[in-house]
Protein backbone atom coordinates (compact mmCIF):
# COMPACT_ATOMS: atom_id res chain seq x y z
CA UNK A 1 0.00 0.00 0.00
CA UNK A 2 2.69 2.44 1.04
CA UNK A 3 4.36 1.72 -2.26
CA UNK A 4 1.39 2.04 -4.52
CA UNK A 5 0.22 5.24 -2.94
CA UNK A 6 3.68 6.70 -2.43
CA UNK A 7 4.39 6.91 -6.13
CA UNK A 8 1.29 8.82 -7.00
CA UNK A 9 1.60 11.09 -3.99
CA UNK A 10 5.19 11.91 -4.86
CA UNK A 11 4.27 12.82 -8.38
CA UNK A 12 1.50 15.11 -7.24
CA UNK A 13 3.37 17.18 -4.68
CA UNK A 14 5.13 19.35 -7.24
CA UNK A 15 2.03 20.45 -9.12
CA UNK A 16 0.34 23.05 -6.90
CA UNK A 17 3.56 25.09 -6.49
CA UNK A 18 3.70 28.37 -8.39
CA UNK A 19 5.83 28.44 -11.51
CA UNK A 20 8.97 30.52 -11.40
CA UNK A 21 8.59 33.77 -13.29
CA UNK A 22 4.92 34.06 -12.31
CA UNK A 23 5.69 37.33 -10.50
CA UNK A 24 7.21 38.76 -13.63
CA UNK A 25 4.26 37.92 -15.83
CA UNK A 26 1.95 39.40 -13.16
CA UNK A 27 3.80 42.70 -13.35
CA UNK A 28 3.52 42.55 -17.10
CA UNK A 29 -0.22 42.00 -16.89
CA UNK A 30 -0.56 45.18 -14.84
CA UNK A 31 2.00 47.39 -16.55
CA UNK A 32 0.98 46.75 -20.15
CA UNK A 33 -2.62 48.03 -19.96
CA UNK A 34 -1.60 50.98 -17.77
CA UNK A 35 1.14 51.85 -20.22
CA UNK A 36 -1.28 51.74 -23.14
CA UNK A 37 -3.78 53.94 -21.32
CA UNK A 38 -1.10 56.50 -20.48
CA UNK A 39 0.04 56.47 -24.10
CA UNK A 40 -3.52 57.17 -25.27
CA UNK A 41 -3.85 60.05 -22.78
CA UNK A 42 -0.51 61.42 -23.99
CA UNK A 43 -1.64 61.34 -27.63
CA UNK A 44 -4.92 62.99 -26.68
CA UNK A 45 -3.05 65.73 -24.82
CA UNK A 46 -0.65 66.19 -27.74
CA UNK A 47 -3.51 66.35 -30.21
CA UNK A 48 -5.25 69.06 -28.17
CA UNK A 49 -2.09 71.15 -27.79
CA UNK A 50 -0.50 70.68 -31.20
CA UNK A 51 -3.77 70.57 -33.14
CA UNK A 52 -5.16 73.63 -31.30
CA UNK A 53 -8.45 71.83 -30.68
CA UNK A 54 -10.73 74.25 -28.82
CA UNK A 55 -11.73 73.02 -25.33
CA UNK A 56 -15.41 73.29 -26.28
CA UNK A 57 -14.89 70.50 -28.77
CA UNK A 58 -12.43 68.40 -26.77
CA UNK A 59 -10.85 69.47 -23.48
CA UNK A 60 -7.38 68.04 -22.94
CA UNK A 61 -6.76 65.45 -20.21
CA UNK A 62 -4.64 67.89 -18.23
CA UNK A 63 -7.25 70.63 -18.23
CA UNK A 64 -9.91 68.09 -17.28
CA UNK A 65 -7.84 66.88 -14.34
CA UNK A 66 -7.11 70.47 -13.39
CA UNK A 67 -10.83 71.20 -13.36
CA UNK A 68 -11.48 68.14 -11.22
CA UNK A 69 -8.78 69.26 -8.81
CA UNK A 70 -10.25 72.78 -8.55
CA UNK A 71 -13.97 72.00 -8.44
CA UNK A 72 -14.00 68.61 -6.71
CA UNK A 73 -16.54 69.96 -4.21
CA UNK A 74 -19.17 70.55 -6.91
CA UNK A 75 -18.38 67.26 -8.60
CA UNK A 76 -18.68 65.45 -5.29
CA UNK A 77 -22.11 66.93 -4.50
CA UNK A 78 -23.29 65.56 -7.85
CA UNK A 79 -21.43 62.25 -7.56
CA UNK A 80 -23.03 61.31 -4.25
CA UNK A 81 -26.69 61.05 -5.37
CA UNK A 82 -25.66 59.24 -8.55
CA UNK A 83 -23.56 56.72 -6.66
CA UNK A 84 -26.11 56.18 -3.91
CA UNK A 85 -28.97 55.68 -6.35
CA UNK A 86 -26.87 53.35 -8.51
CA UNK A 87 -25.85 51.32 -5.48
CA UNK A 88 -29.46 51.11 -4.35
CA UNK A 89 -30.61 50.08 -7.82
CA UNK A 90 -27.86 47.49 -8.00
CA UNK A 91 -28.60 45.98 -4.59
CA UNK A 92 -32.33 45.77 -5.30
CA UNK A 93 -31.66 44.31 -8.76
CA UNK A 94 -29.39 41.67 -7.24
CA UNK A 95 -31.85 40.72 -4.51
CA UNK A 96 -34.74 40.61 -6.97
CA UNK A 97 -32.65 38.71 -9.53
CA UNK A 98 -31.48 36.06 -7.06
CA UNK A 99 -34.97 35.69 -5.59
CA UNK A 100 -36.48 35.20 -9.06
CA UNK A 101 -33.76 32.66 -9.86
CA UNK A 102 -34.64 30.72 -6.71
CA UNK A 103 -38.31 30.72 -7.72
CA UNK A 104 -37.45 29.66 -11.28
CA UNK A 105 -35.21 26.88 -9.96
CA UNK A 106 -37.66 25.43 -7.48
CA UNK A 107 -41.01 25.95 -9.15
CA UNK A 108 -41.61 24.29 -12.46
CA UNK A 109 -44.76 26.34 -12.96
CA UNK A 110 -42.85 29.57 -12.40
CA UNK A 111 -40.05 28.41 -14.67
CA UNK A 112 -42.39 27.59 -17.52
CA UNK A 113 -44.54 30.67 -17.11
CA UNK A 114 -41.93 33.25 -16.17
CA UNK A 115 -38.76 32.40 -17.99
CA UNK A 116 -39.93 32.89 -21.59
CA UNK A 117 -41.46 36.21 -20.58
CA UNK A 118 -38.24 37.33 -18.99
CA UNK A 119 -36.36 36.49 -22.15
CA UNK A 120 -38.94 38.31 -24.24
CA UNK A 121 -38.65 41.31 -21.95
CA UNK A 122 -34.95 41.32 -22.52
CA UNK A 123 -35.55 41.90 -26.23
CA UNK A 124 -37.25 45.25 -25.55
CA UNK A 125 -34.82 48.15 -25.85
CA UNK A 126 -35.54 49.02 -22.27
CA UNK A 127 -34.03 52.48 -22.41
CA UNK A 128 -37.06 53.48 -24.48
CA UNK A 129 -39.22 52.92 -21.40
CA UNK A 130 -37.38 55.42 -19.22
CA UNK A 131 -39.85 58.27 -19.78
CA UNK A 132 -42.72 55.99 -18.71
CA UNK A 133 -41.08 55.48 -15.34
CA UNK A 134 -41.26 59.22 -14.84
CA UNK A 135 -44.95 59.21 -15.63
CA UNK A 136 -45.52 56.34 -13.23
CA UNK A 137 -43.20 57.25 -10.39
CA UNK A 138 -42.53 60.95 -10.72
CA UNK A 139 -39.23 62.73 -11.00
CA UNK A 140 -37.77 61.69 -7.66
CA UNK A 141 -35.20 59.13 -6.62
CA UNK A 142 -37.74 56.32 -6.73
CA UNK A 143 -38.29 56.52 -10.49
CA UNK A 144 -34.54 56.51 -11.23
CA UNK A 145 -33.88 53.62 -8.84
CA UNK A 146 -36.84 51.67 -10.20
CA UNK A 147 -35.61 52.17 -13.76
CA UNK A 148 -32.12 51.18 -12.72
CA UNK A 149 -33.47 47.96 -11.15
CA UNK A 150 -35.56 47.38 -14.26
CA UNK A 151 -32.59 47.32 -16.60
CA UNK A 152 -30.09 45.69 -14.22
CA UNK A 153 -31.89 42.67 -12.72
CA UNK A 154 -32.09 40.54 -15.84
CA UNK A 155 -28.46 39.40 -16.08
CA UNK A 156 -28.60 38.43 -12.40
CA UNK A 157 -31.66 36.21 -12.95
CA UNK A 158 -30.13 34.49 -15.96
CA UNK A 159 -26.68 33.98 -14.46
CA UNK A 160 -28.01 32.86 -11.09
CA UNK A 161 -30.47 30.33 -12.46
CA UNK A 162 -27.73 28.97 -14.72
CA UNK A 163 -25.58 28.70 -11.60
CA UNK A 164 -28.25 26.85 -9.63
CA UNK A 165 -28.71 24.48 -12.54
CA UNK A 166 -24.97 23.93 -12.92
CA UNK A 167 -24.82 21.61 -9.92
CA UNK A 168 -23.59 18.17 -10.81
CA UNK A 169 -26.40 15.59 -10.86
CA UNK A 170 -24.18 13.10 -9.08
CA UNK A 171 -23.71 15.58 -6.27
CA UNK A 172 -27.47 15.99 -5.93
CA UNK A 173 -27.91 12.23 -5.86
CA UNK A 174 -25.26 11.98 -3.17
CA UNK A 175 -27.10 14.60 -1.12
CA UNK A 176 -30.38 12.76 -1.49
CA UNK A 177 -28.73 9.50 -0.47
CA UNK A 178 -27.58 11.27 2.70
CA UNK A 179 -31.18 12.30 3.44
CA UNK A 180 -30.32 15.96 2.88
CA UNK A 181 -33.26 18.37 2.87
CA UNK A 182 -33.83 20.80 -0.02
CA UNK A 183 -32.76 23.56 2.31
CA UNK A 184 -29.49 21.79 3.12
CA UNK A 185 -28.84 21.10 -0.55
CA UNK A 186 -29.41 24.76 -1.32
CA UNK A 187 -27.19 26.07 1.45
CA UNK A 188 -24.37 23.53 1.14
CA UNK A 189 -24.31 22.84 -2.57
CA UNK A 190 -26.47 24.90 -4.91
CA UNK A 191 -25.78 28.35 -3.58
CA UNK A 192 -22.00 28.02 -3.23
CA UNK A 193 -21.80 26.32 -6.63
CA UNK A 194 -23.73 29.24 -8.14
CA UNK A 195 -21.57 31.95 -6.55
CA UNK A 196 -19.23 32.46 -9.52
CA UNK A 197 -22.30 32.74 -11.78
CA UNK A 198 -24.07 35.09 -9.41
CA UNK A 199 -21.10 37.41 -9.21
CA UNK A 200 -20.56 37.45 -12.95
CA UNK A 201 -24.23 38.45 -13.30
CA UNK A 202 -23.80 41.08 -10.61
CA UNK A 203 -20.76 42.55 -12.35
CA UNK A 204 -22.85 43.14 -15.45
CA UNK A 205 -25.71 44.43 -13.30
CA UNK A 206 -23.60 47.02 -11.55
CA UNK A 207 -22.74 48.82 -14.80
CA UNK A 208 -26.33 48.56 -16.02
CA UNK A 209 -27.57 50.01 -12.71
CA UNK A 210 -25.37 53.07 -13.23
CA UNK A 211 -26.58 53.45 -16.80
CA UNK A 212 -30.17 53.35 -15.54
CA UNK A 213 -29.58 56.12 -13.02
CA UNK A 214 -27.70 58.31 -15.52
CA UNK A 215 -30.50 58.02 -18.04
CA UNK A 216 -32.97 58.94 -15.33
CA UNK A 217 -30.87 61.94 -14.48
CA UNK A 218 -30.64 62.98 -18.14
CA UNK A 219 -34.40 63.20 -18.20
CA UNK A 220 -35.42 64.52 -14.83
CA UNK A 221 -32.90 65.30 -12.20
CA UNK A 222 -31.85 68.54 -10.56
CA UNK A 223 -28.70 66.90 -9.27
CA UNK A 224 -26.36 64.03 -10.09
CA UNK A 225 -23.60 63.50 -12.61
CA UNK A 226 -26.07 62.76 -15.40
CA UNK A 227 -27.74 66.09 -14.74
CA UNK A 228 -24.36 67.83 -14.63
CA UNK A 229 -23.34 66.33 -17.98
CA UNK A 230 -26.56 67.40 -19.70
CA UNK A 231 -26.57 70.83 -18.04
CA UNK A 232 -22.92 71.56 -18.88
CA UNK A 233 -23.22 70.28 -22.44
CA UNK A 234 -26.23 72.51 -23.05
CA UNK A 235 -24.09 75.49 -22.05
CA UNK A 236 -21.16 74.28 -24.18
CA UNK A 237 -19.18 73.77 -20.97
CA UNK A 238 -17.50 70.68 -22.35
CA UNK A 239 -14.75 70.73 -19.76
CA UNK A 240 -17.33 70.29 -17.00
CA UNK A 241 -19.00 67.45 -18.89
CA UNK A 242 -15.70 65.74 -19.38
CA UNK A 243 -14.82 66.13 -15.71
CA UNK A 244 -18.24 64.72 -14.73
CA UNK A 245 -17.68 61.75 -17.04
CA UNK A 246 -14.29 61.05 -15.47
CA UNK A 247 -15.83 61.19 -11.99
CA UNK A 248 -18.62 58.89 -13.19
CA UNK A 249 -16.00 56.38 -14.32
CA UNK A 250 -14.45 56.52 -10.85
CA UNK A 251 -17.86 55.92 -9.24
CA UNK A 252 -18.38 52.94 -11.54
CA UNK A 253 -14.96 51.58 -10.64
CA UNK A 254 -15.77 52.00 -6.96
CA UNK A 255 -19.02 50.04 -7.22
CA UNK A 256 -17.42 47.36 -9.38
CA UNK A 257 -14.57 47.10 -6.88
CA UNK A 258 -17.06 46.58 -4.06
CA UNK A 259 -18.69 43.72 -5.99
CA UNK A 260 -15.29 42.13 -6.63
CA UNK A 261 -14.49 42.53 -2.94
CA UNK A 262 -17.81 40.91 -2.06
CA UNK A 263 -16.93 38.01 -4.30
CA UNK A 264 -13.56 37.53 -2.62
CA UNK A 265 -15.22 37.60 0.81
CA UNK A 266 -17.93 35.15 -0.23
CA UNK A 267 -15.37 32.75 -1.69
CA UNK A 268 -13.37 32.92 1.50
CA UNK A 269 -16.41 32.21 3.63
CA UNK A 270 -17.41 29.19 1.57
CA UNK A 271 -13.89 27.80 1.34
CA UNK A 272 -13.59 28.05 5.11
CA UNK A 273 -14.60 25.37 7.55
CA UNK A 274 -18.05 26.66 8.38
CA UNK A 275 -21.30 26.15 6.47
CA UNK B 1 -1.41 -0.74 10.88
CA UNK B 2 -3.39 0.70 13.73
CA UNK B 3 -7.07 -0.09 13.97
CA UNK B 4 -9.34 2.71 12.88
CA UNK B 5 -11.00 4.65 15.67
CA UNK B 6 -14.70 3.87 15.81
CA UNK B 7 -17.00 6.65 14.76
CA UNK B 8 -18.33 8.69 17.70
CA UNK B 9 -21.82 7.45 16.90
CA UNK B 10 -20.82 3.80 17.00
CA UNK B 11 -18.97 4.32 20.26
CA UNK B 12 -22.03 5.95 21.77
CA UNK B 13 -24.49 3.36 20.52
CA UNK B 14 -22.45 0.45 21.83
CA UNK B 15 -22.19 -2.85 19.98
CA UNK B 16 -25.00 -3.77 17.64
CA UNK B 17 -27.26 -6.60 18.76
CA UNK B 18 -25.58 -9.97 18.36
CA UNK B 19 -28.83 -11.55 17.25
CA UNK B 20 -28.88 -9.60 13.99
CA UNK B 21 -25.43 -10.92 13.10
CA UNK B 22 -26.85 -14.18 11.80
CA UNK B 23 -29.36 -12.42 9.56
CA UNK B 24 -28.23 -11.10 6.17
CA UNK B 25 -27.53 -7.40 6.27
CA UNK B 26 -29.21 -6.84 2.92
CA UNK B 27 -32.13 -8.91 1.73
CA UNK B 28 -33.39 -8.34 -1.80
CA UNK B 29 -36.54 -10.36 -2.39
CA UNK B 30 -37.82 -10.78 -5.95
CA UNK B 31 -37.33 -7.18 -6.92
CA UNK B 32 -38.48 -5.77 -10.25
CA UNK B 33 -37.99 -2.27 -11.62
CA UNK B 34 -39.86 -0.81 -14.55
CA UNK B 35 -39.10 2.76 -15.53
CA UNK B 36 -41.88 4.75 -17.12
CA UNK B 37 -40.06 6.23 -20.09
CA UNK B 38 -41.25 8.38 -22.97
CA UNK B 39 -40.89 5.55 -25.47
CA UNK B 40 -42.83 3.17 -23.27
CA UNK B 41 -41.91 1.42 -20.05
CA UNK B 42 -38.38 0.06 -19.66
CA UNK B 43 -37.98 -3.05 -17.57
CA UNK B 44 -34.53 -2.43 -16.12
CA UNK B 45 -34.58 -5.36 -13.69
CA UNK B 46 -37.00 -8.23 -14.25
CA UNK B 47 -36.36 -10.18 -11.07
CA UNK B 48 -33.55 -10.12 -8.58
CA UNK B 49 -33.20 -11.92 -5.28
CA UNK B 50 -30.03 -11.61 -3.31
CA UNK B 51 -28.84 -11.78 0.28
CA UNK B 52 -25.67 -10.07 1.40
CA UNK B 53 -24.16 -11.04 4.71
CA UNK B 54 -22.54 -8.63 7.13
CA UNK B 55 -18.92 -8.03 6.16
CA UNK B 56 -19.36 -9.53 2.72
CA UNK B 57 -18.00 -7.96 -0.48
CA UNK B 58 -20.39 -8.62 -3.35
CA UNK B 59 -19.90 -7.44 -6.92
CA UNK B 60 -22.67 -6.90 -9.45
CA UNK B 61 -21.24 -7.66 -12.85
CA UNK B 62 -22.85 -7.48 -16.26
CA UNK B 63 -23.01 -5.71 -19.59
CA UNK B 64 -24.06 -2.10 -19.97
CA UNK B 65 -27.78 -1.52 -19.45
CA UNK B 66 -28.43 -4.73 -17.53
CA UNK B 67 -29.75 -2.84 -14.51
CA UNK B 68 -26.78 -2.90 -12.15
CA UNK B 69 -27.04 0.77 -11.24
CA UNK B 70 -30.81 0.45 -10.97
CA UNK B 71 -30.47 -2.36 -8.43
CA UNK B 72 -27.88 -0.38 -6.49
CA UNK B 73 -30.06 2.75 -6.47
CA UNK B 74 -32.94 0.69 -5.12
CA UNK B 75 -30.74 -0.60 -2.30
CA UNK B 76 -29.79 3.01 -1.59
CA UNK B 77 -33.46 3.99 -1.44
CA UNK B 78 -32.99 6.39 -4.35
CA UNK B 79 -35.34 4.35 -6.58
CA UNK B 80 -38.43 2.43 -5.50
CA UNK B 81 -38.82 -1.16 -6.71
CA UNK B 82 -41.89 -1.75 -8.88
CA UNK B 83 -42.36 -5.11 -7.17
CA UNK B 84 -40.63 -6.96 -4.35
CA UNK B 85 -38.90 -5.58 -1.29
CA UNK B 86 -35.46 -4.69 -0.05
CA UNK B 87 -34.49 -4.64 3.58
CA UNK B 88 -31.33 -3.40 5.18
CA UNK B 89 -30.37 -4.41 8.69
CA UNK B 90 -33.85 -5.79 9.27
CA UNK B 91 -35.83 -2.74 8.21
CA UNK B 92 -37.35 -2.09 4.79
CA UNK B 93 -35.67 0.39 2.46
CA UNK B 94 -38.23 2.83 1.10
CA UNK B 95 -36.36 6.13 1.13
CA UNK B 96 -32.69 7.10 1.44
CA UNK B 97 -31.33 6.43 4.88
CA UNK B 98 -28.39 7.45 7.00
CA UNK B 99 -26.73 4.08 7.34
CA UNK B 100 -25.44 3.77 3.79
CA UNK B 101 -22.38 5.23 2.10
CA UNK B 102 -22.37 5.78 -1.67
CA UNK B 103 -19.58 6.19 -4.18
CA UNK B 104 -20.22 6.98 -7.83
CA UNK B 105 -18.10 6.85 -10.94
CA UNK B 106 -17.20 10.52 -10.51
CA UNK B 107 -15.90 11.57 -7.13
CA UNK B 108 -18.42 14.49 -7.03
CA UNK B 109 -16.42 16.50 -4.52
CA UNK B 110 -17.28 20.10 -3.70
CA UNK B 111 -14.57 22.03 -5.56
CA UNK B 112 -14.56 24.97 -3.16
CA UNK B 113 -13.94 22.82 -0.10
CA UNK B 114 -10.71 21.28 1.13
CA UNK B 115 -10.19 17.52 1.09
CA UNK B 116 -10.83 17.32 4.83
CA UNK B 117 -14.04 19.34 4.60
CA UNK B 118 -15.26 17.21 1.71
CA UNK B 119 -14.81 14.12 3.86
CA UNK B 120 -16.78 15.83 6.64
CA UNK B 121 -19.64 16.73 4.29
CA UNK B 122 -21.96 13.86 5.37
CA UNK B 123 -21.32 14.76 9.01
CA UNK B 124 -22.64 18.27 8.35
CA UNK B 125 -25.63 17.03 6.38
CA UNK B 126 -26.49 14.49 9.07
CA UNK B 127 -26.04 17.22 11.72
CA UNK B 128 -23.50 15.18 13.67
CA UNK B 129 -20.91 16.95 15.83
CA UNK B 130 -18.24 17.95 13.29
CA UNK B 131 -15.37 18.41 15.72
CA UNK B 132 -15.79 14.91 17.07
CA UNK B 133 -15.53 13.46 13.58
CA UNK B 134 -12.51 15.48 12.51
CA UNK B 135 -10.05 12.99 13.95
CA UNK B 136 -11.81 10.13 12.21
CA UNK B 137 -11.69 12.05 8.91
CA UNK B 138 -7.94 12.43 9.28
CA UNK B 139 -7.50 8.76 10.12
CA UNK B 140 -9.50 7.71 7.09
CA UNK B 141 -7.46 10.01 4.86
CA UNK B 142 -4.25 8.63 6.37
CA UNK B 143 -5.51 5.12 5.67
CA UNK B 144 -5.74 5.90 1.95
CA UNK B 145 -2.40 7.72 1.95
CA UNK B 146 -3.77 11.25 1.75
CA UNK B 147 -2.62 12.55 5.14
CA UNK B 148 -0.51 15.20 3.44
CA UNK B 149 -3.45 16.58 1.49
CA UNK B 150 -5.97 17.67 4.11
CA UNK B 151 -5.86 21.31 3.01
CA UNK B 152 -5.74 20.67 -0.72
CA UNK B 153 -8.63 21.46 -3.02
CA UNK B 154 -10.02 18.68 -5.25
CA UNK B 155 -8.66 20.37 -8.38
CA UNK B 156 -5.14 19.85 -7.04
CA UNK B 157 -5.60 16.07 -6.86
CA UNK B 158 -5.38 13.32 -9.45
CA UNK B 159 -8.46 11.27 -10.36
CA UNK B 160 -7.35 8.37 -8.18
CA UNK B 161 -6.76 10.65 -5.22
CA UNK B 162 -10.18 12.27 -5.66
CA UNK B 163 -11.82 8.86 -5.68
CA UNK B 164 -9.98 7.99 -2.46
CA UNK B 165 -11.39 11.16 -0.89
CA UNK B 166 -14.85 9.99 -2.00
CA UNK B 167 -14.25 6.64 -0.29
CA UNK B 168 -13.31 8.38 2.95
CA UNK B 169 -16.40 10.57 2.64
CA UNK B 170 -18.59 7.49 2.22
CA UNK B 171 -17.04 5.91 5.33
CA UNK B 172 -17.01 8.95 7.62
CA UNK B 173 -20.38 8.35 9.29
CA UNK B 174 -19.63 4.65 9.66
CA UNK B 175 -22.48 3.39 7.47
CA UNK B 176 -23.61 -0.23 7.69
CA UNK B 177 -22.94 -0.73 3.99
CA UNK B 178 -20.93 0.81 1.19
CA UNK B 179 -22.56 1.00 -2.25
CA UNK B 180 -20.12 1.62 -5.09
CA UNK B 181 -21.21 2.23 -8.68
CA UNK B 182 -18.26 1.73 -11.03
CA UNK B 183 -16.07 3.81 -8.76
CA UNK B 184 -12.86 3.20 -10.67
CA UNK B 185 -14.00 3.00 -14.26
CA UNK B 186 -12.92 6.56 -15.03
CA UNK B 187 -9.36 5.77 -13.94
CA UNK B 188 -6.42 4.51 -15.99
CA UNK B 189 -5.49 0.84 -15.69
CA UNK B 190 -2.49 1.34 -13.40
CA UNK B 191 -4.31 3.64 -10.99
CA UNK B 192 -7.25 1.27 -11.08
CA UNK B 193 -5.07 -1.64 -9.95
CA UNK B 194 -3.71 0.53 -7.13
CA UNK B 195 -7.22 1.51 -6.10
CA UNK B 196 -8.31 -2.12 -6.06
CA UNK B 197 -5.48 -2.97 -3.69
CA UNK B 198 -6.27 0.07 -1.54
CA UNK B 199 -9.94 -0.86 -1.41
CA UNK B 200 -9.25 -4.45 -0.48
CA UNK B 201 -6.98 -3.19 2.33
CA UNK B 202 -9.68 -0.86 3.56
CA UNK B 203 -12.16 -3.71 3.63
CA UNK B 204 -9.77 -5.96 5.49
CA UNK B 205 -9.36 -3.25 8.09
CA UNK B 206 -12.88 -1.94 8.47
CA UNK B 207 -14.79 -5.14 7.79
CA UNK B 208 -17.43 -3.12 5.92
CA UNK B 209 -20.11 -4.72 3.82
CA UNK B 210 -19.79 -3.65 0.20
CA UNK B 211 -21.92 -3.94 -2.92
CA UNK B 212 -19.76 -3.04 -5.86
CA UNK B 213 -20.96 -2.48 -9.43
CA UNK B 214 -18.45 -3.00 -12.20
CA UNK B 215 -17.97 -3.85 -15.87
CA UNK B 216 -14.61 -5.39 -15.21
CA UNK B 217 -14.55 -9.15 -14.69
CA UNK B 218 -11.03 -9.12 -13.25
CA UNK B 219 -11.86 -6.34 -10.85
CA UNK B 220 -14.96 -8.18 -9.62
CA UNK B 221 -13.07 -11.44 -9.17
CA UNK B 222 -10.17 -9.77 -7.40
CA UNK B 223 -12.21 -7.76 -4.92
CA UNK B 224 -15.22 -9.92 -4.12
CA UNK B 225 -16.26 -12.65 -1.78
CA UNK B 226 -19.10 -13.27 -4.22
CA UNK B 227 -19.73 -12.16 -7.79
CA UNK B 228 -23.32 -11.77 -8.95
CA UNK B 229 -23.71 -11.70 -12.73
CA UNK B 230 -26.71 -9.91 -14.19
CA UNK B 231 -27.86 -10.28 -17.76
CA UNK B 232 -30.40 -11.80 -20.07
CA UNK B 233 -33.45 -10.20 -21.53
CA UNK B 234 -35.28 -9.03 -19.54
CA UNK B 235 -32.44 -8.66 -17.10
CA UNK B 236 -32.12 -10.90 -14.07
CA UNK B 237 -29.46 -12.49 -11.90
CA UNK B 238 -27.91 -15.32 -13.90
CA UNK B 239 -25.05 -16.37 -11.66
CA UNK B 240 -24.14 -16.01 -7.98
CA UNK B 241 -20.64 -17.34 -7.49
CA UNK B 242 -18.35 -17.33 -4.43
CA UNK B 243 -14.73 -16.34 -5.11
CA UNK B 244 -12.55 -19.02 -3.56
CA UNK B 245 -9.48 -16.85 -3.00
CA UNK B 246 -8.03 -16.23 0.45
CA UNK B 247 -7.43 -12.89 2.11
CA UNK B 248 -5.46 -10.71 2.35
CA UNK B 249 -5.51 -10.48 -1.42
CA UNK B 250 -2.87 -8.76 -3.46
CA UNK B 251 -2.52 -8.39 -7.20
CA UNK B 252 -0.36 -11.52 -7.52
CA UNK B 253 -3.43 -13.77 -7.16
CA UNK B 254 -4.39 -12.59 -10.62
CA UNK B 255 -1.52 -14.69 -11.98
CA UNK B 256 -2.78 -17.94 -10.44
CA UNK B 257 -4.51 -20.52 -12.68
CA UNK B 258 -7.54 -20.63 -10.35
CA UNK B 259 -8.07 -16.90 -10.89
CA UNK B 260 -7.73 -17.28 -14.65
CA UNK B 261 -10.30 -20.07 -14.66
CA UNK B 262 -12.72 -18.04 -12.60
CA UNK B 263 -12.41 -15.02 -14.90
CA UNK B 264 -13.04 -17.27 -17.87
CA UNK B 265 -16.09 -18.81 -16.25
CA UNK B 266 -17.55 -15.40 -15.47
CA UNK B 267 -16.86 -14.18 -18.98
CA UNK B 268 -18.60 -17.16 -20.56
CA UNK B 269 -21.62 -16.64 -18.31
CA UNK B 270 -21.84 -13.00 -19.31
CA UNK B 271 -21.58 -13.85 -23.00
CA UNK B 272 -24.27 -16.51 -22.68
CA UNK B 273 -26.66 -14.12 -20.98
CA UNK B 274 -25.84 -11.35 -23.39
CA UNK B 275 -27.98 -12.53 -26.28
CA UNK B 276 -27.47 -9.36 -28.28
CA UNK B 277 -29.99 -7.28 -26.36
CA UNK B 278 -28.97 -4.70 -23.80
CA UNK B 279 -32.26 -3.92 -22.18
CA UNK B 280 -35.60 -5.59 -21.82
CA UNK B 281 -38.75 -3.73 -22.84
CA UNK B 282 -41.96 -4.98 -21.37
CA UNK B 283 -44.02 -6.56 -24.07
CA UNK B 284 -40.98 -6.97 -26.30
CA UNK B 285 -40.25 -10.36 -27.82
CA UNK B 286 -38.14 -12.69 -25.73
N1 LIG C 1 -34.21 7.02 -14.75
C1 LIG C 1 -34.45 6.17 -15.76
N2 LIG C 1 -35.54 6.32 -16.54
C2 LIG C 1 -35.80 5.46 -17.54
N3 LIG C 1 -35.02 4.43 -17.87
C3 LIG C 1 -33.90 4.22 -17.15
C4 LIG C 1 -33.56 5.09 -16.07
N4 LIG C 1 -32.38 4.66 -15.54
C5 LIG C 1 -32.04 3.58 -16.26
N5 LIG C 1 -32.93 3.31 -17.22
C6 LIG C 1 -32.88 2.18 -18.16
O1 LIG C 1 -32.81 1.01 -17.42
C7 LIG C 1 -31.91 0.10 -17.98
C8 LIG C 1 -30.86 -0.27 -16.97
O2 LIG C 1 -30.09 0.87 -16.67
P1 LIG C 1 -28.93 0.85 -15.58
O3 LIG C 1 -28.34 2.21 -15.56
O4 LIG C 1 -29.41 0.29 -14.32
O5 LIG C 1 -27.90 -0.17 -16.25
P2 LIG C 1 -26.40 -0.48 -15.84
O6 LIG C 1 -26.27 -1.94 -15.76
O7 LIG C 1 -26.00 0.29 -14.65
O8 LIG C 1 -25.63 0.03 -17.11
P3 LIG C 1 -24.17 0.68 -17.19
O9 LIG C 1 -23.23 -0.45 -17.00
O10 LIG C 1 -24.10 1.25 -18.56
O11 LIG C 1 -24.07 1.70 -16.11
C9 LIG C 1 -31.35 0.77 -19.22
O12 LIG C 1 -32.07 0.28 -20.33
C10 LIG C 1 -31.64 2.22 -19.00
O13 LIG C 1 -31.86 2.86 -20.23
MG1 LIG D 1 -24.60 1.88 -14.28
Amino acid sequence: MANAIGTETGAMVATPAAEPGAGLSNARAILLPIGLALLALGLWQAACVIGHIPPVILPSPLSTFRYIGERWDILLTHAIPTTVESALGFVLASVLGIALAVVITYSRLAREALYPNLVFFQLIPKIALAPLFIIWLGIGTQSRVAFSVFIAFFPVVIATSAGFASVDRGMLRLCRSLTATERQIFLHVRFPAALPYIFSGMKVAVTLAIIGVIIGEFITAQAGLGYLIIFATARADTEVSMAAIVVLCLCGLLLYGLVALGEAVANRIYAAEAS
Amino acid sequence: MAALAPSPAAAAAGTKSAASAAMPLVRIADVEKVYGGRQGPVRAVASASLDVARGEFVSLLGPSGCGKSTLLMMIAGLERPTRGAISLDGSPVVTPRRDIGIIFQDATLLPWKTVEENVLFPVRILKLPVERYRERARELLAMVGLDGFLRHKPAQLSGGMRQRVAICRALIHDPAILLMDEPFSALDAITRDQMNVTLSEIMERTGKTVIFVTHSIREAAFLSDRVVVMGGRPSRIILDEPMPFGRPRRLDIEETPAFGQMVRRLRLTIEEGHGGAMSGRTGGGE
